[in-house]
């Protein structure tokens, strides 16, 4: 089997540089080892309404549910509203990741991507030290399947970008352990996505309750990994749940165990590699979200890879194009994101519940958490001194 | 000296793939859907151990 491009993984991030790539003309084959696009649900599928803009998805069956805003909740339970009316801005949808990964497969289906289910990457195919493909089993039949590009597009456990010599292991305090319920039987009438602080809650992480329709909420937590100890997500979230009014007669749909990179950018591109989406770590590392990052940078993945392909040239030095683009495009967010998720470990619960009675009652110009940073700054220049130069313009 | 060694309970293993990214022996592969951990590698360091959002990883004597 030889193909221009053989792409690890079919989450968004591999189906979407499949797709960019096989319109630009590259012959390109996706394998996936699960069995069904998108199935199991890793995610608390939250997402921002600017993809709209982007066209990358038809149709509406993958949006469960649209967003008014968000709340963010202190230790002591202070508020702070990030709202469409008030910040005058695009807010978020609730999504269901099954389909959403699935219309982003027929997406690049449709652009000629074939792919290949039940299909695990278990090594590179090297000669004389240089990638020529993908070894893998599919069902129980050994197969090497040569290409010109290598995608390493396999998420967080990243194996791809191991085998190929670049260091993806994640330090504890770059790794989020995450637990999440989808929740029935709950009460949660306002769309809005709701986030809540504080050390005894969600060490070095929140917890969120994004809420899927008025009685279906995901909700779910992220404890940092250098906070973390056996089970304590678990643990955490189950507390949370007993003590809140909405959520204590909630009952499960789904359970799911998560791990979500937030880390700050690693190396992305070696001769005949490219790294796409949490395999390349492009989480917010402040947030956790990787969906917008997967569309975005996935399509700049894709059509230098086309380019590539067109120029017969799969050097690092012509797939840095790669690198510098998407770099461009979120590096700068990443590295904020990374100085503000390390300036908020040092702040106790009294400091966060501070922070948000100085926000309570802010008109927010951005619906972003860089709106949300600015905002901070402004009321306490002197706390986020080290900020000030991410946050202009 | 490895005194210890991390073992996985498959039974409540959840497949979240957080201990094959922090293990910086590379000791940890999915294996038929669930982390398996790799006893020649693992230096028994714990450093999955405490990731573990569900708790599924525990501590065996070395032989
Ligand atoms: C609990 C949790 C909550 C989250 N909530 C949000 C949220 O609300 N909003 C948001 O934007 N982001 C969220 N994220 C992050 C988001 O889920 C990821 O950023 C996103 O899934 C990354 O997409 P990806 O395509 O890079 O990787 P994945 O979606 O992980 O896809 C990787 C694919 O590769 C396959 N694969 C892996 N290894 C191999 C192999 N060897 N051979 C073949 N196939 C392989 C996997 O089966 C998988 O299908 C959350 C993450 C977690 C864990
Ligand atoms: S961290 Fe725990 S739940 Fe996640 S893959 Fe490893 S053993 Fe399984
Ligand atoms: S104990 Fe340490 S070396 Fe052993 S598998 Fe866990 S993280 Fe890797």
């Amino acid at each position: 089997m030889k193909y221009d491009v053989v792409v690890v993984g079919g989450g968004p991030a591999g189906s979407v540089t499949a797709r960019f790539a096989a319109e630009g003309g590259a012959k390109v084959l996706v394998i996936e080892r699960r069995k069904e696009i998108g199935v199991p649900v890793l995610c608390g599928e939250g997402i921002s309404k600017k993809i709209d803009s982007w066209g990358m998805l038809d149709g509406r069956n993958w949006i469960s549910r649209e967003m008014d805003g968000a709340r963010i909740y202190s230790p002591n339970k202070t508020m702070v509203k990030l709202s469409a009316e008030k910040a005058g801005n695009e807010t978020g949808y609730v999504i269901h990741r099954d389909l959403f990964d699935q219309e982003l497969a027929r997406k690049a289906m449709k652009a000629g991507a074939e792919y290949m289910m039940n299909t695990k990457a278990v090594g590179l195919i090297k000669e004389d030290g240089r990638i020529k493909g993908v070894k893998a089993m599919h069902f129980n039949e050994k197969l090497e399947i040569e290409a010109d590009i290598v995608v390493g597009a396999d998420g967080v456990e990243s194996n791809v970008g191991k085998w190929a010599g670049i260091d993806t292991t994640l330090k504890p305090k770059d790794i989020e352990s995450c637990l999440q319920y989808t929740l029935a039987n709950v009460d949660c009438e306002d769309p809005f996505t709701d986030f809540f602080l504080g050390k005894k809650i969600a060490p070095g992480g929140y917890i969120w309750v994004f809420p899927k329709g008025k009685d279906v909420a995901n909700v779910g937590i992220g404890v940092l990994g250098s906070l973390s100890r056996p089970g304590l997500a678990k643990k955490l979230l189950d507390d949370f749940i007993k003590s809140d009014p909405r959520l204590r007669k909630g009952q499960p749909l789904r359970v799911l165990a998560g791990a979500v990179p937030v880390s700050l950018p690693i190396k992305t591109v070696e001769d005949n590699l490219i790294l796409v989406g949490d395999a390349a770590r492009q989480v917010d590392p402040l947030t956790g979200g990787g969906l917008t990052h997967c569309l975005e940078v996935g399509k700049i993945a894709g059509e230098v890879i086309a380019e590539a392909v067109n120029e017969q040239n799969f050097s690092e030095e012509f797939l840095m194009r790669y690198e510098r683009m998407w770099k461009e495009r979120i590096g700068k967010k990443l590295e904020r994101n990374y100085k503000v998720k390390e300036l908020m470990l040092d702040l106790d619960d009294k400091t966060l519940d501070k922070f948000a009675d100085s926000l309570k009652d802010y008109n927010f110009d951005e619906f972003s958490t860089k709106g949300l940073i600015k905002a901070l700054v402004k009321k306490h220049p002197s706390l986020f001194v080290k900020l000030i130069p991410f946050v202009k313009g | 000296m490895v005194r210890h060694k991390a073992k996985v309970n498959r039974e409540v293993c959840l497949s979240c793939g957080g201990c094959i990214a922090i293990c910086n022996q590379d000791a940890i592969r999915m294996v038929e859907g669930k982390a398996h951990i790799n006893d020649s590698a693992c230096i028994g360091c714990g450093i999955c151990i405490n990731f573990c959002p569900v708790g599924a990883i525990g501590k065996v004597d070395a032989v």
